[in-house]
């Protein structure tokens, strides 16, 4: 598809100036370029960011981009990893963190309602209150539920706890073409025709504009331990994965690291974790009788397959230190070498569980032969592995090594069974191989997209609608040949 | 390429590391009181990354963005990358107001500082001037207030400190924080032959001047309180302060200089019971009066100058105490501005070295 741009012009910013008022819209250059970025590796520039307070206003937003033919991007608080609230066409950035009020808490009927700027954190503090949690990505003291749902984001606990799609319930939200209506319900069990609340989750912001949200509870576990298990070699790791699953044991959190992982998160952190090839970080939580049992049974499996360090805690200071430092892996490796950016290329993808030890070792080989670091971790339990390639973002060479291995690293994980994305989305970044993973669905998701979005002005140029390399649009100071920035 | 931004680039890989994670956005008192992503760490760095590049002109926006920084630096406490944006926005400041950019308010108090020695332009400072074996600088702030100062000096000398103190003149810690690089430079040589040092320990009142003082004597300078924590003896409390009370971390004491057990020591010692606020020690909120933002925009000074007292007031403390002038000042403002709200009564906040002079005999 051709990239035409889809700018809102001077008259359209009036407009919705009209709509929001002066104080809700920004046209400087400072917060047009701020916009521009997100967490991932591109950018482009909007022509207006706008603050919303409520669904009418988005609607009356959206009834003018269908008139003007303006482009429309939905933006939480902008920790997506893959280029979602990218303007990759120009248009207005709608940024939905000032919609933060949390409606409603009813344990009684296991759900809260919520606003979709809430940060995922602030809304657990809430609900710890009441003894309820809803699992959260890495990014949760950051990320908005809006933004979780629209990407079906999840994280370290997906294993036990399943993705957002597990928990949204019901949502309000305003169609591309403005109108604003209901989905789902507040009832647990749902078989009232199709299930639009669950279309809308990983929908990325191209489908509709999520207002509202209505989220299933998860009750807090009345105990947590941990377990940590170092190995020698990162595939002895990966097969203890595997053998935990199969026990059958579902901890909590099941997280792997390789050697490198584990030396930026102590050298980030100081949190003293043993060098070593390959290491597991373990938490078992429910019942304390079920805990004890499920820790021994860890500790065995860890022994059988060679571990040569095992330690356990109880203690929740120390469990909250070590998720802390796995939750700060990203950034971590940033600091292991300084003059190399750390990016997120190849960066979650998920293959059967039996077959993590065959694309970390596959990964290891991969960076060894384009001589790139690519270090391999992630929630091993639920076979959702990350990589992240840390490169001189200025030299061309690494750009084009990176790009070779990342088409090894992912014609692996297809070859597995796997999928280029567990829980970060496709957006720009892993739209070439997502091509590849879904051509035969691909048909349809576009038919739905056209048939609610007809005039194209919904987040577009993503996900089935990007069809370039993902060298386009980056953030970076580079000059790749026949891939300059759009603007 | 733009314009040459020397010093920003220095610090290019900086901007390039920061993986944009956004960690830094709900622990930044700017951002959570502006909301834009503009106002965030994460939008200072992308804003410096701009002007490197050259994509961005150092225009007006970009210049308030880059200034409404309250150099907290909690968001470098919480970046899982150590990323350095407090010092990427210093770099920024010093590049822009090379630039003209600076403010009429931050002209007249980097002309103060030229002119007389000191921020306030005060002609006239009592240096309460004594010879002694601990080189002692007062600091600015302190030297306004004449009557707590010389307090302070009586209440080290009955622990034993015997404070040399001179005609010195402003460290140039404002100066850094506002970017006048040259002046700062400048100041510094002054201060140097105002404060000559020797062997023994320096001592300072005021927690931003430790944190520069160290910079530019390269060792270690003591805060009073830990000097006074040192010595302070429980035959030494005469009349115990008894009361409960909730003690507000100074950025450059707790984040800066690591010192937050030492006050809360001296306060138990006292007689205080301190019940803690949410945002405490390494993780303490911006009292509004840091990084030169009472002067670039005093609104919002007072803004997070309140958001603080609230979060003191919900203690449920009868009183407020820290250990910084400017501290001090933004707080008691800010609890006028509370109580006009609420219709309470103002929550009192005292300098602990006003709540130890009374304590001690």
């Amino acid at each position: 598809m051709e990239l035409a741009e889809k700018r809102a012009g001077a008259d359209s910013i009036n407009a919705i100036r009209a709509i929001v008022g002066d104080e809700r819209i920004r046209t400087a250059k400072a917060d047009l370029y701020v916009y521009g970025f997100d967490a991932g590796m591109h950018c482009n520039i909007p022509d207006a960011v706008v603050r919303p307070r409520t669904a009418e206003e988005i609607s009356q937003i959206l009834k003018l981009a269908n008139e003007r033919n303006f482009a429309v991007v939905p933006r939480g608080a902008g920790t997506a990893l893959c280029g979602h609230a990218i303007p990759i066409a120009g248009g207005v950035v709608l940024d939905l963190q000032g919609m933060n009020r949390i409606k409603e808490i009813n344990p009684g009927d296991l759900l809260c309602v919520a606003e979709p700027g809430v940060v995922c954190d602030d809304l657990n503090a809430a609900l710890k209150k009441y003894r309820f949690f809803i699992p959260g990505p890495a990014s949760s003291e950051a990320a908005t539920i809006g933004g979780m749902a629209a990407t079906n984001a999840s994280g370290d606990k997906a294993l036990k706890y399943g993705a957002m799609r597990d928990y949204v319930l019901g949502m309000q939200a305003v169609m591309p073409t403005g109108e604003i209506v209901r989905f789902g319900t507040r009832t647990l069990k749902n078989a009232s025709g199709y299930q639009m609340e669950k279309l809308f989750i990983g929908m990325e912001g191209t489908l509709g504009i999520i207002t509202e949200i209505t989220l299933k509870m998860a009750p807090l576990p009345e105990k947590t331990a941990a377990c940590i298990a170092a190995f020698k070699e990162l595939v002895e790791a990966g097969q203890t994965v595997s053998d935990i699953i199969a026990a059958p044991i579902f901890p909590a959190q099941l997280e792997i690291m390789s050697d490198i992982c584990v030396k930026a998160v102590n050298k980030a952190t100081g949190l003293g974790l043993p060098e070593c090839g390959g290491f597991l970080l373990i938490a078992c939580d429910g019942h304390p009788e079920q805990v004890k049992d499920e820790i021994r049974k860890v500790k065995e499996i860890c022994e059988k397959n060679k571990a040569f360090f095992l330690d356990f805690t109880e203690d929740p200071k120390r469990i909250e230190e070590l998720w802390k430092g796995r939750k700060q892996m990203l950034a971590s490796l940033s600091v292991l070498k300084p003059e190399f950016s750390t990016i997120m290329l190849a960066d979650d993808m998920a293959v059967p569980i039996s077959k993590v030890p065959d694309a970390v070792k596959g990964f290891l080989e991969i960076q060894d032969k384009y001589d790139i670091y690519i270090p391999p971790y992630g929630h091993a339990g639920d076979g959702n592995l990350h990589t992240k390639v840390l490169l001189d973002t200025e030299n061309p060479d690494h750009w084009h090594q990176a790009e070779k291995a990342v088409r090894e690293i992912y014609d692996l994980v297809l070859k597995l069974g796997g999928t280029v994305t567990g829980e970060h989305g496709v957006a720009i970044s892993k739209a070439e191989y997502f091509f590849i993973e879904r051509a035969d669905s691909i048909p349809f998701m576009r038919a739905i997209k056209r048939a609610l979005d007809p005039n194209n002005i919904l987040n577009p140029y993503k996900i089935f609608d990007w069809d370039k390399s993902f060298l386009h649009n980056l953030r970076y100071p580079v000059q790749l040949a026949g891939k300059e920035k759009a603007n | 390429m733009g314009e040459k931004y020397s010093d920003l680039q220095k610090l290019k890989n900086e901007t390039l590391n920061c993986t944009m994670c956004g960690f830094c956005k709900n622990v930044c008192p700017v951002f959570l009181d502006v909301g834009w992503d503009t106002g965030s760490p994460r939008g200072r760095m992308t804003m410096a990354y701009g002007l490197i590049t050259g994509e961005l002109e150092p225009d007006d926006d970009l210049v308030n963005r880059i200034f409404q920084c309250t150099q907290c630096r909690d968001c470098w406490r919480r970046c899982p990358g150590k990323t350095k944006c407090p010092d990427v926005v210093l770099a920024a400041r010093r590049e822009l107001v090379r630039r003209g950019k600076a403010a009429a308010s931050q002209m007249t108090v980097m002309q103060n500082i030229r002119n007389t020695g000191n921020i306030f332009a005060d002609l006239d400072v009592e240096f309460p001037i004594q010879e002694g074996d601990a080189p002692l600088f007062i600091g600015c702030q302190h030297l306004s207030r004449t009557n707590s100062t010389k307090k302070n000096i009586r209440l080290l000398q009955s622990l034993g400190v015997s404070p040399r103190i001179v005609r010195e003149v402003c460290c140039g810690f404002p100066l850094e924080v506002m970017g006048f690089e040259e002046e700062r430079e400048k100041q510094v040589e002054k201060l140097k032959k105002a404060f000559p040092v020797n062997d023994n320990t320096i001592l300072t009142f005021c927690p931003g001047c430790k944190v520069h003082l160290e910079k530019i004597f390269g060792r270690e300078v003591r805060h009073v309180l830990q000097e006074i924590n040192d010595r302070l003896a429980p035959d030494k409390i005469a009349k115990p302060v008894n009361a409960k009370i909730t003690y507000h971390d100074p950025c450059d004491l707790s984040r800066g200089a690591k010192i937050t057990k030492e006050p809360r020591e001296i306060l138990k010692k006292i007689g205080c019971e301190i019940i803690e606020m949410k945002h405490v020690k390494e993780s303490s909120r911006c009292c509004g009066g840091g990084g030169g933002i009472l002067t670039w925009d005093a609104a919002m000074s007072d803004r997070l100058g309140l958001a603080r007292m609230e979060e003191a007031i919900a203690t449920g403390a009868e009183m407020l105490v820290t250990a910084c002038p400017t501290c001090e000042q933004s707080l008691k403002k800010a609890a006028r501005a509370a109580a006009d709200k609420s219709g309470a009564k103002p929550m009192p906040v005292y300098h602990i070295m006003d709540l130890l002079f009374r304590a001690v005999r």
